[in-house]
């Protein structure tokens, strides 16, 4: 069962949802999915259907084990076919692993030790097969722009957690994928440095509008970054209400800490993934 | 417990002066024949044993010579097979499944009672001594490598297949580089055990190399002569680990 609620401060429809055409490049449609792993006995996820625009900055937000990772390997070509039924598009097309469309970021920075800091900038785009000199450039572009300028040749020994998923946004953000799939990046990162990361995630995105899917469980996160926050219920895991953020862009983080219509939505989202407790 | 550390100075001082008495006793109980000097030699022997042997008849550079021959070629032949062999059981784990059981139980011979084979086989000269070596080193290595290639990380796993990296990516940027450092430490054990394995075979049976000359001046009760030998067969294997390490701290920089 799949209850899209209208949310209560919504004054008009999301721009990004209303006008551009279903299941184009970058986009996401999920049409009545369920996963359900046989021989474990597990319905991960039930009934889902969400539809991405591209350019649309898109959390999923739900309590453990909800199936949302789930839900994100599906989309990446990750999972064996058999055990999705519904329909799924990712740019038009069904998923499939390795899919050049997508970029995906693990909760862990899954940099390789061997590798300096620009190594594993530029470790996806080798991979791609993007020209050596080409890759080198947009490597060093984008670790300047998450503030590791003078870090190239580091190796992530030497380098803090908080810095390491940086070099990790600079390795995702280097492919040329329209859609961008992060599974918790930030999830074992303390507070501080979460905002600081959540900016530069931002400033990344607000630069290229590319698709993204953003996995959390941290609610502010979720309000403070997307334009929508989906919730999903706990297992067998729902979508349980689609919420517009109709926040100004571009944004800042921790300028959102002080603004009310941001607390006001965080506490309806709040409500709805209460509610999604209880259920199931 | 929280005594203060002392300086490396002070540390190589006081060592020496433990060196220092232990040899000083052992000396005098030589000397003053508490215990026969047949059994356990004199110091001051010991090092002119040394002295005369490398620096005025050179007698023992011609056996080191072939020594480390053996434990040279029997580590670079040991360690590639046993690499190759590792990737091969990393890579195609059937391969694996069919052989591991039979490579397990030739592994846990004692190796030393493979010795008069490798005699017939390779006759009384350098090649039964690789041999040796050889077996030990293979397997140790192949262990190693094979733990190694196991130990990648599933994330760096999901991360290639969402690029969509091929196998052989997959194994040249991943698996490999991953596996290095316990490979690593099987190069390193697998060196010191081609050495037991050419000296083992030495003292069995040989016309040149630390190991005969070893079992010799034994056989004529030089006491003093076994002792040299033994020292320097410390200062090679010593040697070794050091050399190790150094390879080891600058070809893995970034551990």
């Amino acid at each position: 069962m799949t209850t899209i609620e209208s949310p209560p401060i919504m004054t008009q429809a999301s721009p990004a949802t209303a006008t551009v055409p279903v299941g184009g490049p970058g986009s996401i449609v999920i049409d009545h999915v369920s996963i359900e792993f046989k021989a474990a006995g597990v319905l991960a996820v039930d009934d889902a259907s969400l539809t991405v625009a591209p350019g649309e900055f898109v959390s999923i937000v739900g309590p453990s084990g909800c199936g949302k990772t789930t839900l994100l390997n599906l989309a990446a070509g990750l999972l064996p076919p058999e055990v999705s039924r519904g329909s799924i598009l990712v740019g038009g097309k069904p998923p499939v692993r390795g899919n050049r469309d997508i970029a995906y970021m693990l909760a862990r920075d899954a940099l390789c030790p061997w590798r300096t800091a620009l190594g594993n900038a530029e470790l996806g785009t080798e991979i791609r097969g993007m020209p050596a000199e080409q890759r080198r450039k947009r490597a060093m572009d984008l670790l300047a722009q998450v503030s590791l300028k003078g870090f190239e040749n580091t190796y992530p020994k030497a380098l803090s957690q908080g810095m390491r998923q940086r070099v990790a946004l600079a390795r995702t953000f280097g492919l040329e994928s329209p859609i961008l799939l992060m599974d918790e990046p930030f999830g074992a990162l303390d507070a501080q440095t979460k905002l600081q990361l959540e900016d530069v995630l931002l400033n990344l995105w607000q630069a290229e509008r590319r698709t993204i899917v953003f996995i959390t469980h941290d609610l502010s996160e979720a309000v403070s970054m997307s334009d929508r926050v989906i919730v999903m219920s706990a297992r067998p895991g729902r979508i349980i209400a689609d919420i517009p953020i109709d926040l100004g862009r571009p944004r800042s983080v921790r300028a959102l800490q002080k603004d009310p219509a941001y607390h006001e939505l965080y506490s309806y989202v709040w409500t709805k993934l209460e509610e999604g407790l209880g259920q199931s | 417990m929280n005594e203060r550390t002392w300086s490396a100075g002070r540390i190589w001082a006081v060592r020496a002066l433990v060196i220092g008495v232990f040899f000083s006793f052992w000396e005098y109980v030589s000397v003053a024949r508490w215990i026969d000097p047949i059994l356990i030699g004199r110091p001051t022997g010991i090092i002119k044993f040394i002295f005369e042997e490398i620096f005025i008849t050179h007698s023992l550079w011609e056996d080191f010579g072939y020594t480390m021959f053996a434990t040279l070629s029997a580590f670079t032949l040991g360690s590639v097979a046993g690499i190759l062999t590792g990737m091969l059981f990393v890579m195609k784990p059937n391969v694996e499944a069919v052989l591991s059981p039979l490579l397990m139980a030739l592994n846990s011979m004692p190796r030393i009672a493979l010795a008069p084979l490798f005699l017939i086989w390779f006759g009384l000269g350098v090649g039964s001594k690789i041999a040796l070596g050889f077996s030990l080193t293979y397997f140790i290595v192949l262990t190693n490598t094979v733990a190694g290639g196991r130990g990648v990380n599933p994330d760096h796993i999901t991360l290639a297949q969402t690029l969509g990296a091929s196998g052989s990516q997959i194994f040249r940027k991943f698996t490999l580089p991953s596996a290095v450092p316990v490979i690593f430490n099987g190069l390193r054990l697998g060196l010191v055990f081609a050495l037991l394995g050419v000296i083992g075979g030495e003292i069995l049976a040989s016309e040149h190399g630390l190991g005969g000359t070893l079992q010799l001046l034994a056989a004529s009760f030089k006491t003093n002569g076994v002792f040299g030998l033994i020292i320097i067969l410390a200062m090679v294997g010593l040697s070794i680990n050091w050399a190790m390490t150094w390879l080891e701290n600058h070809l893995l920089k970034w551990r």
